[in-house]
């Protein structure tokens, strides 16, 4: 069986997303983000479809009265490069391939109910702390915001105090 | 002289397929590093695998250090740059949610669309659920409205409230992430599985 | 040798500039009451007449005249290429890409130089450089350029140069060569319209997630 090609160095990497940074900033003024990505094209989505319903509730009022398009952000085409960076690196080396990842004491099935739950609190979360932990803790701490150290310390401390009940999913 | 959307050196079009590039650059980097794989991630609360931080904390210094240098070589207005407000209490709750939905989904929303990118099915499950997340806070959004606008504190710096400047704070962060580099490595040969093999340079 | 040894010895010594370097002034830095004494005393801030006029006369395109007084009174009568930026509009955020920059060379005036010395003061104190005063405004300007007084001819050369130079600028801004009454009356401006002020807000940036 073919070798499975190797990661790149992480410090390397490291600094090749730090560098990646610093050109979103000197562009465009602002850092990474992701989870507004999606926001952004539901909005858009719902609007489209149900233009009656954006128009009576408050969310919607408050977000598309303040944006041009919703779908033309920077954050959406952010992550639309994002998919194709990803699968790009995935095609140069050789790590293209459907599967569900999961711990080995766990089933798939499991592991995918899990994978939609984990994502509805993702989904939440990031609209409830404006960020994900590529907005706000990564780029957040880039910048030395202090919402950024305390979404991010958030973040990683829950993880980490739940990680002993959840371990059958990893180990 | 930085940031050139804001000199108008660049129009606003442009600013939006350099954010496509700028979106590849961001994905290949994840994706070589392993971030596209849930285990990997997780690894690092269980110790096996500290790939996240060590990449997270490396660039988190290389941008801020190197931002620092940009702004005293002149290249770039410091002052312009957006920088993330903080709503102390919605900020707390957030990132404790998310944190949950990390370590059960093993995904956060940028390394999921990266793992989708390259066919990883609980990615897409993940992906799923962020959008069923996001349509929950819209649809009930006025029940959370006063916790997710408490507390505006404008977009303090972390220097600021430790009252110093921000090379100094830079150059902290610096020392501790070493430290912690440290530490990831002593980690992962005392966590190590067997089933699971790190596979990097 | 081990990358993080070779990052960890890359980016310690970067830190340590960093935090050792005083943080780069992209707050605007205000001058000490001290300061500003100090610069009001040596009286650096006042540019004379005669080398505005040189300027003018170059079409030097880094100068900027500023006319701090009113609305009405710049309409009547300004000088060549002036922007109107009344003294009680002057931190107003429209003009402070005007007044706080560090290409052009801006010069206050007024009609005696009370006013633009003020507005002079007010941007020092801030901080902003590259601001400077007509020495006697108007009325000075008038005096000396517009309506040159023709030295003895027993003056020294230099005098009777200042004079011709004068006579010369007086007529090249529309002065006519030495007929002018000061800033009351009206004055044929020359072709150009002032400038209109671009509303050149530097755009905000959006983010976040």
């Amino acid at each position: 069986m073919k070798e499975a090609k190797k990661y790149m160095n992480p410090y390397l990497g490291g600094v090749l997303l730090g560098l990646v940074l610093i050109v979103a900033f000197w562009v465009s003024g602002r850092g990474l983000g992701a989870s507004g990505a999606p926001k952004a094209a539901l909005v858009a989505g719902i609007n489209a479809i149900a233009p009656s319903h954006t128009a009576n509730t408050a969310f919607y009022q408050e977000y598309l009265g303040g944006h041009a398009h919703p779908l033309k952000s920077w954050l959406v085409f952010e992550m639309l490069g994002v998919l194709v960076g990803g699968f790009l690196s995935g095609a140069v080396a050789g790590r293209l391939k459907f599967k569900v990842e999961k711990g080995p004491n766990v089933t798939s099935k499991v592991r995918i109910i899990f994978a939609v739950f984990g994502g509805i609190l993702f989904g939440f979360g990031s609209q409830l702390g404006r960020g994900c932990t590529s907005g706000s803790a990564l780029t957040g701490m880039a910048v030395l915001s202090a919402g950024g150290f305390i979404t991010m310390a958030a973040i990683f401390g829950t993880a980490f105090g739940m990680a002993y009940f959840v371990r059958k999913l990893w180990l | 002289m930085g940031p050139l959307i804001v000199n108008e050196i660049i129009s606003p079009n442009t600013n939006l397929l350099i954010a496509f590039l700028i979106g590849i650059g961001f994905g290949f980097v994840l994706e070589a590093n392993g971030f596209s794989s849930s285990r990997r991630l997780a690894g690092m609360f269980y110790g096996y695998d500290t790939t996240v931080l060590k990449v997270f904390f490396t660039a988190a210094i290389t941008a801020g250090i190197g931002l620092l240098f940009l702004s005293l070589f002149g290249w770039i207005d410091l002052s312009f740059i957006y920088i993330n407000p903080t709503f102390l209490w919605s900020a707390i709750g957030g990132g404790v949610i998310m944190g949950a939905g990390f370590i059960l989904g093993g995904y956060c929303p940028g390394t999921s669309f990266c793992a989708a990118a390259i066919g990883k099915l609980d990615a897409l499950a993940f992906i799923g659920g962020i959008l069923i997340g996001i349509v929950i806070f819209m649809e009930g959004y006025p029940l959370w409205e006063g916790f997710f606008k408490a507390k505006y504190m404008g977009s303090p710096l972390l220097s600021d409230w430790l009252n110093m400047s921000r090379g100094l704070l830079a150059f902290l962060i610096a020392i501790v992430a070493i430290g912690m580099f440290w530490v990831g490595e002593w980690a992962e040969k005392k966590f190590a599985r067997d089933d699971y093999e790190i596979n990097q340079h | 040798m081990k990358p993080r040894l070779i990052l960890a010895s890359v980016i310690l010594p970067l830190g340590l500039i960093i935090a050792a370097v005083p943080p780069n002034t992209t707050k605007a830095y205000k001058l000490t009451a001290g300061q500003l004494l100090n610069e009001v005393r040596e009286n650096l801030q006042f540019i004379h007449p005669d080398q505005v006029a040189d300027m003018l006369i170059q079409k030097d395109p880094s100068l900027q005249l500023i006319d701090v007084r009113s609305k009405a009174e710049f309409e009547k009568f300004s000088l060549p290429g002036a922007i109107n930026v009344p003294l009680e509009n002057l931190l107003s955020e429209d003009y402070e890409y005007y007044i706080n920059q560090d290409v052009k060379l801006n010069v206050f005036y007024s009609n005696g130089s009370t006013d633009a010395n003020e507005a002079w003061m007010i941007t020092r104190q801030l901080g902003y450089k590259n601001n400077y005063v007509l020495q006697g405004g108007l009325n000075y300007w008038v005096e000396t350029i517009m309506n040159p007084e023709k030295p003895a001819s027993t003056s020294p050369n230099e005098e009777i140069a200042k004079y011709d130079f004068r006579k010369a600028a007086s007529s090249a801004l529309g002065g006519g060569g030495g007929d002018i009454a000061p800033a009351a009356t009206e004055l044929d401006a020359p072709a150009a319209a002032p400038p209109v002020i671009k509303n050149k807000k530097k755009k905000r940036v959006q983010g976040g997630c």
